[in-house]
């Protein structure tokens, strides 16, 4: 019974996550600008990723397994957004026709 | 002996009356002043000379607008249809041609779990089988590539070192001859980061964070190479990582305390040197029957298996290296 718990748990985690994942891929192709992309795209890194591990992490062996899950998302929380940060700073500073792309707040 | 050859008094003396010549000569054209006739003469040849330039060029320019004008509309309206539906067809085309013979391929290749399969030749389970009790590494991998085939590894880090002198010698950029920096330095050292963000915070204060936890985390796979997976590449490449997200957070005045051209040859030479060395008392020793002074040890420790942490040390301080000088030279030129 508690293994068809785990199971289920797992699967629907990780149908989750990997649909997560699909629809930032899909995005980063829809989208056109490159803020908006970017945001999808670190969408992936993060809420994919973490719903993927969390559904795995119940089905893991042991504790230390779910530890290092659990490291590897503050790791890419910590990584990710930073990056993300990094490329909306470089493309701000870089696009010339931002006002065309959106409302920009001066 | 005077009569004949001229002292150098009286060499000197002969050049400066030619000298002089030449002065009086200079002097006397300027003093009789320039032939106008002449002058006017000249401009109209010049003036004749820039109309037929600019009429040359005014005709290039209409040629060349024209043939623009001809290419743009076509590309614009047949054109830009017609290659669209050749690239398509032709991505097509080749993507089929490549998943046939892959296919094709593949069909030769012996059957899954084939016993008499070429993959499942003795060498394999003699790797398997024995490799621990003769490497002393729990991590078969790390026996194979750093113990039975460790001239090969050598190898491999040999052209690493290779790849990184040749980047080095096309793309550094040096100070001149009298040890001044170059005008190409100069604007290398403007260019760098010129758009990028300078001094971000955010990014300093995650890569504090990050920097000393990936760096740790480079060393323990090097470590701890010999019992589980990872070894010299992957921890070396992680070091790197880690000190380029350093460089980036900081600049080149924080890392260049710690990395400079000099530091990387002397690590890299002496790695690969200890690599070599090491290697060939091992191969000759063996080959030969020897008494060798290096044991496997007792498998699973921390310090066993021989060789292999050692060579995993050298293998991953040439990776680091390599990765950063990279890094540097393809940024700006230098370090």
């Amino acid at each position: 019974m508690l293994d068809w718990l785990r199971f289920i748990l797992t699967a629907v985690l990780l149908v989750g996550g990997i649909t997560v994942m699909c629809i930032s891929m899909y995005g980063v192709y829809r989208f056109k600008f490159v803020l908006n992309r970017m945001h999808v795209a670190a969408m992936g890194d993060t809420m994919g990723l973490f719903i993927t591990l969390l559904g795995l992490s119940f089905s893991a062996p042991d504790f230390t397994t779910v530890i290092k899950f659990f490291l590897i998302v503050c790791f890419l929380w910590i990584a990710s957004p930073v990056a993300s940060h990094l490329i909306a700073r470089l493309e701000v500073t870089l696009n010339d026709h931002l006002e065309d792309e959106m409302e920009v707040l001066k | 002996m005077n009569s004949s050859k001229p002292s150098l008094k009286q060499k000197f003396t002969a050049w400066l009356e030619n000298a002089s010549m030449l002065d009086d000569a200079m002097e006397k054209d300027l003093a009789k002043g320039s032939d106008l006739k002449a002058q006017e003469n000249e401009k109209a040849v010049y003036e004749a000379w820039e109309q037929r330039q600019k009429n040359r060029h005014d005709t290039a320019v209409q040629e060349e607008h024209a043939l623009y004008e001809r290419i743009h509309h076509w590309t614009m309206t047949g054109g830009a249809k017609t290659a669209t539906i050749l690239y398509r067809l032709f991505c097509i085309f080749v993507c089929l041609a490549v998943t046939a013979f892959m296919l094709m391929m593949v069909l030769d290749m012996p059957a899954y779990g084939n016993a008499n399969s070429p993959v499942n030749n003795e060498v394999s389970a003699r790797y398997i089988e024995k490799g621990m009790e003769e490497t002393g590494a729990v991590n078969i991998v790390a026996g194979m590539i750093l113990d039975y085939r460790a001239f090969d590894t050598l190898g491999e880090s040999t052209v690493l070192f290779i790849a990184a002198c040749a980047v080095l010698t096309l793309l550094r950029i040096d100070l001149n001859r009298h040890g001044l920096p170059t005008e190409e330095l100069i604007a290398a050292e403007a260019d760098d980061r010129h758009h990028e963000p300078k001094d971000d915070v955010i990014l300093q204060r995650s890569a504090a964070l990050l920097v000393p936890i990936i760096l740790l985390f480079g060393i323990y796979i090097i470590f701890n190479g010999h019992l589980s997976p990872g070894g010299g590449f992957s921890g070396g490449a992680i070091i790197g990582a880690g000190m380029i997200l350093y460089l980036n957070a900081f600049g080149f005045k924080a890392t260049g305390k710690i990395m400079n051209f000099r530091v990387f040859t002397v690590i890299t030479f002496c790695s690969l040197m200890f690599y070599g060395l090491a290697k060939t008392y091992s191969f000759f020793t063996g080959a030969n029957h020897l008494h060798s002074i290096i044991s496997p040890g007792i498998p699973g420790n921390i310090f066993s298996a021989g060789l292999i942490l050692p060579l995993n040390i050298a293998v991953g301080m040439v990776v680091a290296c390599t990765m950063y000088v990279f890094y540097a030279l393809f940024r700006k030129g230098g370090m």
